[in-house]
């Protein structure tokens, strides 16, 4: 889902990293006064583990990879603000450092998967938690990739629109949203359903963990 | 009589020699190229997916097509030169980076991951404790003060 270099309009993502700065900003302020000691290490361990099942990649059917995220795990785990921050250190790390995700698509990649994946998983976390604990982990952890797959879809199906030569061809991402509608989201529609499972397992194990170092 | 024929023939070699632009010819040689191999994380080819790629500088594309059912693009340096490749699938993967070659499309540099696959974990891994390491120290410091 990590849209590259070279895709993505001065438009889109000039607007973007201001959006993406300012949220970042009353994130770290948020994390800054609500970060503890205690979690500080399980927040290290999921933040490491996302960054690793990001690159393990998934094979898909008909070709082409998927990986999970860990976003919705991150978010159930610690709240919306701290998974945000989270995805987006890894994100900047990736793109920084190995090349993965481009620099100029990095506050894209961070509102859609960061701030949209982690504020999804815990809004249906909240919603479906009174009915079934482990449903609403699932779709905390399905939802997390699900939609910042669509919001990926459209920034990247609208770039033919807004940015083209004077003789009409799209300088930067070629594809118009009804191919990358159905080529990005429908793929991510299963990988969420590894996503979910992912959140179940990984939630419980740290519930357990926490607890029994609790006592 | 022979005068009037002149100018009939002259119309039947004009009208000839315009329709040989249309007599596509070939020629075969083998020679040097730059390939290039795309390919995901797992290894799956990046096939058949559309490229471009651009002369320094330069804002009409020097060649563009299909990767092979190999993922492996193949083209011709006319000059020595810095050369853009950007290949886009439709579900949002692809590459977009420059390589350097000389007029004999032999590879001068080329813009490579600093780390392999494998030891970017590691890396990865390490530098993300490395920091939250940092942090707790901060956070233990401002709680003593």
């Amino acid at each position: 889902m990590h849209i590259p270099d070279g895709f993505i309009s001065p438009q889109t993502y000039l607007p973007a990293y201001a959006v993406a700065a300012g949220l970042w900003a009353y994130a770290a302020r948020r994390v800054k006064r609500d970060l503890d000691a205690d979690t500080l290490p399980f927040l290290a361990a999921y933040t490491a583990l996302s960054f690793v099942l990001m690159m393990v990649a998934l094979p898909l059917p008909g070709g082409g990879t998927a990986h999970a995220a860990g976003i919705g795990l991150l978010a159930v785990s610690f709240g919306g603000w701290m998974g945000f921050l989270a995805i987006s250190l890894v994100l900047a790390m990736q793109a920084l450092l190995f090349g993965d995700g481009g620099i100029t698509a990095l506050p894209i990649n961070a509102l859609a998967m960061g701030f949209t994946g982690s504020f999804a998983a815990l809004a249906a976390w909240k919603l479906f938690g009174r009915l079934n604990e482990n449903v609403a982990l699932f779709l905390a952890g399905w939802i997390s990739i699900a939609l910042p797959s669509v919001l990926v879809a459209l920034v990247l199906g609208i770039q033919p629109l807004i940015a083209q030569s004077a003789q009409g061809a799209p300088l930067f991402f070629p594809f118009g949203l009804e191919i990358t509608l159905p080529a990005i989201v429908l793929p991510h529609l299963l990988v969420g359903i590894a996503e979910g499972g992912l959140t179940v397992l990984g939630y419980r194990y740290f519930a357990r963990l926490r607890a029994k170092l609790a006592t | 009589m022979k005068l009037a024929r002149f100018p009939a023939l002259a119309a039947l070699l004009i009208s000839a020699s315009g329709s040989l632009a249309h007599d596509l010819q070939y020629s075969v040689d083998s020679g040097q190229a730059v390939v290039i191999r795309m390919f995901y994380l797992n290894n799956t080819p990046f096939t058949f997916e559309g490229y471009e790629i651009y002369r320094e500088g330069e804002k009409l594309p020097y060649q563009v097509g299909r990767s092979d059912s190999q993922g492996r693009i193949a083209f011709l340096p006319d000059r020595a030169a810095e050369w853009r490749i950007k290949a886009i699938s439709e579900d949002g993967h692809g590459l977009d980076f420059t390589i350097r070659t000389d007029a004999a499309a032999v590879l001068s540099g080329a813009e490579k991951p600093f780390y392999e696959r494998y030891a970017r974990i590691g890396v990865g891994v390490a530098v993300i404790l490395g920091l939250f390491g940092f942090l707790s120290l901060y956070i233990k410091r401002k709680r003593s003060s």
